[in-house]
């Protein structure tokens, strides 16, 4: 175990292209168990890049990182076992119901039909999508899909739960849903690191912010609640990064 | 490990059965497929001898020689006669006309004089035999008018048909001539001896031709190659080779979506998740084989096509060759899969490559009917070592060491293509 950390990520690179700037320029970063971390940024600031090395989706080209101890080059099988992710894009098969999802992932994971059952239906109730579990995912509106997508990460009961911009495009009911959710299983010690562009919805259900822009991490906000609100937020996240656009 | 594989298989079968366009492309098209092609080159596939050439018939000679090789040309079989010697109207232009509008293929005029050119040429033979200082009839000198057989062909015919008339002309003719000069010795040997001989004739050749299979015929009664028999694994290969499109297609689908991100994030590799589409596309690969052969063995005949004979084959190795042929198609799926970064192109180039390596490989037109050149690019392709492998079982009746100099490519391709696509899976899914 490295110093008692969920995660501990030491002087990350990542250059996807040759002369296009570094995605990730050397970031370190410490999450603790049962942290409750926003990594918050501009377009193209880095973040997708960190959650996606952090979990073993992309592959780093310098530096390590360690998840409950385990190096994620080294030991992906180890790392895997422990953390859910919720990916921007909507990760379910639209072709299967709901609950023929959770049953594909679930054995993915090594779970027992019984496991998978029983806990499935508490996670689709909990989210109000048992009674439509059967339809087929493809002819779900999108904010019945994410709260399947975050659902589907959480079945095998992860340690660490990553989410890139989970609530991107939906509704203010669904958004709640899953608000209450993140809240209720972070409360039950899973580890959130979490990205989003939603300074309020950081402030609300974050521990602890971290700041990245040009692969770097530019500054930090321990418990942005008590800052004083998303306004206070807002002022410092566009001092640290600017005002110009970040097309890309 | 086993357990994931299997949740891979079950996943593409659930999601393929609830794909009704998937289902359409993959049993619907090759069921056309095979029946159209079928009924497009049964003319094609027909034996010679099943066919019938119209004959325009002319005897301008009245005699001996344009009698026998009316009753030749009948005997022989393919050429349904009509003799106009009869009729008066009847002239060179209209004979012609008759011929060349195609309502005959082949037009034969019997010169006027022809049997009496065939008497002086035997008379003058059979004089120089038995008195080479006699110069003997030199009125029957070669190559005039009445010493030639015209026949005429439709411009559209053949050139197979033209020589098929042209030989049996020959035939009729040197076995006429034959007899001729026997008869016309006989009768000078009975002068010179003044003994009355028993006329004799050449009635078979003294070595005759006998034609076989160059494998056993299974059934007694199977024929190389017919149309069903070609074209039922033909588009057996084919259907099982254009799932690429589909398959290739389901992987880019996943990879676009967030699916492939949560995968990498889950225990289990690139292997597992390419075994599982790959066993499910083979289950469609061999319910696709089981489907068209039944359509072969059953409704062919309702077409009015020879029905597929499975009579004696052996059945492990149809099966053997199945999986090997439905391992390659999928094979071959999950490297343009891999490799495609949009649906959109998978689906171009998964079905162009699919129907140019059908093409080439002798599923239209069996490589034995295509130029030399393109007979050697036609043995490269993994369509033509799969026909191959269905003709030794259905056609040669060869055994499993016949199979294997098609088996082993296809597998070292299945390998190759599996090989490749993992890799290719790892590098783009990690960059």
């Amino acid at each position: 175990m490295e110093g008692n950390m969920d995660i501990r990520v030491r002087g990350l690179v990542k250059e996807y292209k040759r002369g296009a700037g570094k995605a990730l320029d050397g970031i370190d970063l410490d999450v603790h168990p049962g942290e409750f971390l926003g990594l918050l940024g501009p377009n193209g600031a880095g973040k997708t890049s960190l959650i996606s090395i952090i979990t073993g989706v992309r592959k780093a080209d310098a530096g390590t990182v360690h998840v409950q101890g385990f190096d994620v080059a080294e030991e992906p099988d180890q790392v895997h076992a422990s953390i859910g992710l919720v990916p921007q894009n909507i990760a379910l098969y639209e072709m299967l119901t709901a609950r023929e999802n959770l049953a594909f992932f679930g054995k993915l994971h090594g779970l027992k039909a019984s496991e998978i059952t029983d806990r499935g239906e508490q996670l689709l109730e909990g989210v109000g999508l048992n009674e439509r579990a059967n339809e087929l995912v493809g002819t779900w509106s999108g904010g019945m899909q994410r709260r399947l997508n975050l659902v589907t990460a959480l079945l095998h009961e992860p340690a660490i739960l990553f989410l890139d911009e989970p609530t991107v495009g939906i509704d203010v009911q669904s958004r709640t849903a899953i608000w209450t959710l993140l809240e209720s299983i972070n409360q039950s010690g899973i580890t959130i690191v979490y990205t989003s562009h939603h300074l309020e919805e950081a402030e609300r259900l974050c521990s602890r912010v971290v700041i990245v822009d040009h692969g770097k991490v530019i500054g930090e906000v321990e418990d942005p609640g008590a800052k004083g609100g998303a306004d206070r937020l807002e002022a410092y996240f566009l001092g640290l990064t600017g005002k110009e656009f970040r097309d890309r | 490990m086993l357990t994931r594989i299997l949740a891979h298989i079950n996943k593409e079968l659930l999601m393929l059965v609830r794909d009704r366009g998937g289902l359409a492309l993959l049993f619907l098209m090759p069921v056309c497929l095979v029946c159209i092609m079928a009924l497009v080159q049964d003319a094609p596939f027909r034996d010679f001898s099943e066919q019938q050439v119209h004959v325009l018939f002319r005897d301008l000679d009245g005699g001996s020689v344009g009698g026998s090789i009316k009753d030749g040309l009948e005997k022989a079989g393919p050429f349904v006669l009509t003799d106009v010697s009869a009729d008066g109207t009847m002239n060179d232009s209209v004979f012609q006309n008759l011929v060349r509008s195609g309502d005959y293929q082949v037009g034969i005029v019997v010169p006027m004089g022809a049997s009496e050119v065939m008497r002086i040429g035997s008379q003058s033979v059979v004089t120089k035999f038995f008195d080479p200082a006699n110069e003997g009839d030199t009125h029957a000198a070669p190559h005039q008018d009445s010493a030639f057989v015209k026949v005429l062909v439709d411009p559209v015919v053949k050139k197979a048909f033209r020589e098929l008339v042209t030989s049996q002309l020959g035939r009729i003719l040197a076995s006429l001539s034959a007899d001729r000069l026997l008869a016309d010795m006989t009768t000078q040997l009975e002068v010179l001896t003044g003994k009355e001989l028993e006329p004799f004739k050449v009635q078979e050749p003294f070595i005759g031709v006998r034609q076989e299979m160059a494998g056993s015929e299974l059934s007694g009664t199977r024929v190389a190659a017919d149309s069903t028999q070609h074209n039922v694994p033909a588009w057996t290969i084919f259907a099982m080779f254009f799932s690429v499109v589909l398959l290739a297609g389901n992987m880019v689908k996943e990879r676009d979506s967030g699916c492939m991100v949560r995968l990498l994030t889950m225990p289990g590799g690139a292997a597992e998740r390419i075994a599982g589409r790959m066993i499910a596309f083979l289950m469609v690969c061999v319910s696709q084989a089981a489907l068209l052969f039944t359509i072969g063995v059953f409704l062919m005949p309702f077409l009015g096509l020879a029905a597929l004979d499975l009579n004696g084959i052996n059945w492990a190795m149809l099966l053997l060759v199945t999986l090997a042929v439905g391992g390659a198609g999928t094979a071959f799926g999950v490297l343009v899969g891999s490799f495609s970064m949009t649906q959109q192109r998978s689906a171009v180039f998964g079905s162009i490559s699919v129907v140019i390596l059908a093409a080439i490989g002798g599923i239209w037109v069996p490589l034995y009917l295509m130029p030399d050149a393109m007979r050697m690019f036609g043995k490269l392709s993994p369509l033509n070592w799969s026909m191959e492998a269905y003709n030794v079982v259905l056609l040669r009746d060869g055994s499993i060491a016949d199979l294997w100099p098609f088996l082993v490519p296809l597998l070292v391709f299945t390998t190759i293509c599996i090989g490749v696509a993992i890799f290719a899976e790892r590098m783009t899914s990690r960059r």
